[in-house]
């Protein structure tokens, strides 16, 4: 359940944490999730309802399953803060300490799970004082016990902003949106909610940071301009149409002729039981650990292939792992059934049965579980862009034509937010729409 | 649910909500097949993530075990602020302060 730091490679100065009281030896260039991580963190914090344990899944800051109270802050993603010297990281929703909370017996008291709609219904009365219980019990962390620090209370900055194109997202697709709309003329900003452009290229072994830097390097000479850890949060269709995004000390109300989402997608879980024990991840926050982080997980990996998962992509990361000194294998969805995760905080197997209905258990230190990212769609769907349900492709794709165009005038979409694709394909997806976007807005 | 089934534990569909694979069909079961039924019924998605992690998902489920055509499932609305975000970002806000303004002159 630890991660081993690769050697030669660049993470930024040392810093030391203190989590839960206890000093952790960390980077800068890390975020909080990784280093304790690469400690061997067991359990990040516990669940809502069932105080279930929980460590990251995405660790693309998404999931919202890496939840922690960080220098006194209440619900911070542990995947999205950066390290610094000194920083308080505590757990959340448990008591005594997330590693063994006894409030997690509500998960054993109830194992067909707890219905409030009936539960100790019977009795107001009893109702009454359940609920109460319950209220006392539930919820996700509490308050910050002093106020924030003066100058976090003075009003922060807010930029206006009016381009030609807005390319949302900085993986492969976004990145040569904004490459061409800014060839082609059209005043081009891409913005990203990471603090490094490259999206999944960044999970992606056959890529990686040099790929993405280069890829970013090529978006900027051509004169897009990039905003890095600025997230787009929605689009207001008052006054003509606003986007807002927020930064990390700013908000930015833009105003775009055009609007490219290269949004990508979330990564999925596949059903199976307990499959939100700590060490079930992403296939892609494997490959993000590995790629960009510089962190091999210790020991044996199970990597879970879905049935529709991208089979290059999961061998590709199977081929690093080993390289990187994991041990790997792998359990194939359309060949055996997954029955559950083992292990009472952190995964030790996973049950898998096969076609013959024989139950074997694969002992392993982490599963890794490859599924299509689900379609980060939103965006799209708040101007009122038509989506179709795809199953086999995670969720609600936008639909969009050969250049991107989506059902709405003005909103462009392309790569994995159109249906799970590949980088290659992605880039080029994002090539045509960066040029129609630059065209619809009237660049030369 | 099987002795088996339960034996091996909880299907979680979402994790913020921790809504099970079983609240799901329950929901279904009782008639509460479309997605903002389930949603209200078992709120799931109602979370940090607002639905990044379990709203495909459990569209899918509804396809394949509410025999629903994928083609007549609807999303949810998707709600600003799309990601968490700190309210002092928002209280910036020039208009914040004519909100403020107008609530007064009201």
């Amino acid at each position: 359940m630890a991660g081993n730091r690769l050697p030669e490679f660049d993470r930024g100065k040392a810093v030391s944490l203190r989590c839960e009281g206890e000093p952790v030896r960390a980077f800068a260039g890390e975020n909080i999730a990784v280093a304790l991580y690469a400690r061997g963190a067991g359990v990040l914090s516990r669940s809502l309802k069932y105080h279930r344990p929980r460590s990251f899944f995405c660790l693309e800051g998404h999931c919202g399953a890496c939840l922690m109270r960080i220098g006194g802050v209440p619900n911070l993603r542990a995947c999205m803060e950066p390290c610094a010297e000194g920083l308080s990281v505590e757990g959340q929703n448990a008591y005594p300490s997330p590693d063994m909370d006894v409030l997690g017996a509500v998960d054993w008291l109830f194992p067909d799970g707890m219905n409030h709609h009936t539960l100790m219904t019977g009795s107001r009365l009893l109702n009454q004082v359940v609920s109460k219980v319950v209220r006392q019990l539930s919820g996700l962390g509490t308050l910050p016990g002093s106020p924030e620090p003066a100058t976090a209370c003075e009003s922060p900055a807010w930029d206006e902003l009016e381009v030609d194109v807005l390319v949302v997202g900085g993986g492969p697709a976004g990145l040569a949106a904004a490459e061409a709309s800014a060839a082609a003329g059209a005043r081009t900003v891409v913005c990203d909610e990471h603090d490094r452009p490259g999206g999944s290229l960044l999970a992606d072994p056959r890529h990686g940071p040099r790929d993405a830097a280069g890829r970013a390097d090529a978006a900027r000479r051509a004169g897009a301009r990039a905003l890095l850890r600025t997230t787009f949060i929605g689009h207001y269709p008052e006054d003509g149409g606003v986007l807002l995004l927020a930064g990390p000390d700013r908000l930015t109300r833009v105003r775009a002729r055009q609007v490219v989402y290269a949004t990508g997608g979330y990564a999925q879980t596949l059903l199976f039981a307990n499959n939100d024990r700590p060490g079930v991840m992403a296939a892609r926050a494997v490959g993000r650990l590995l790629v960009r982080y510089g962190v091999a997980p210790a020991g044996r990996v199970c990597l879970v292939i879905g049935r529709d998962a991208d089979r290059d992509q999961t061998d590709a990361l199977a081929a690093a792992l080993v390289a990187a000194g994991s041990e790997v294998v792998t359990v194939d969805e359309r060949r055996e059934q997954i029955l559950a995760a083992r292990g009472r905080v952190w995964v030790s197997a996973l049950e898998v049965a096969g076609a013959d209905g024989q139950v074997r258990r694969v002992p392993c230190n982490m599963v890794a579980v490859a599924a299509p990212p689900s379609p980060a769609s939103e965006g799209p769907r708040q101007h009122g862009c038509e989506v179709d349900l795809r199953p086999s492709e995670g969720g609600f794709a936008v639909v969009a034509d050969r250049d991107g165009r989506t059902s709405v005038a003005g909103i462009l979409a392309c790569g994995d937010v159109c249906g799970a694709t590949t980088a290659e394909r992605a880039a080029a997806a994002g090539t045509r729409a960066g040029r129609a976007a630059a065209a619809g807005a009237g660049a030369r | 649910m099987s002795a088996g089934e339960r034996r091996r534990g909880k299907v979680i569909v979402c994790r913020c909500e921790d809504v099970t694979l079983k609240d799901v069909r329950h929901s279904i079961a009782l008639g509460y097949a479309d997605i903002e039924e389930v949603k209200r019924y078992t709120g799931f998605g109602t979370g940090p993530c607002q639905g990044k992690e379990c709203h495909g998902l459990i569209a899918s489920i509804l396809a394949s075990e509410g025999g629903r055509d994928p083609a007549s499932i609807e999303p949810f609305t998707a709600r600003s602020p799309i990601s968490p975000t700190p309210l002092r970002l928002l209280a910036g806000s020039p208009d914040a302060a004519s909100d403020v303004a107008d609530d007064e002159d009201g």
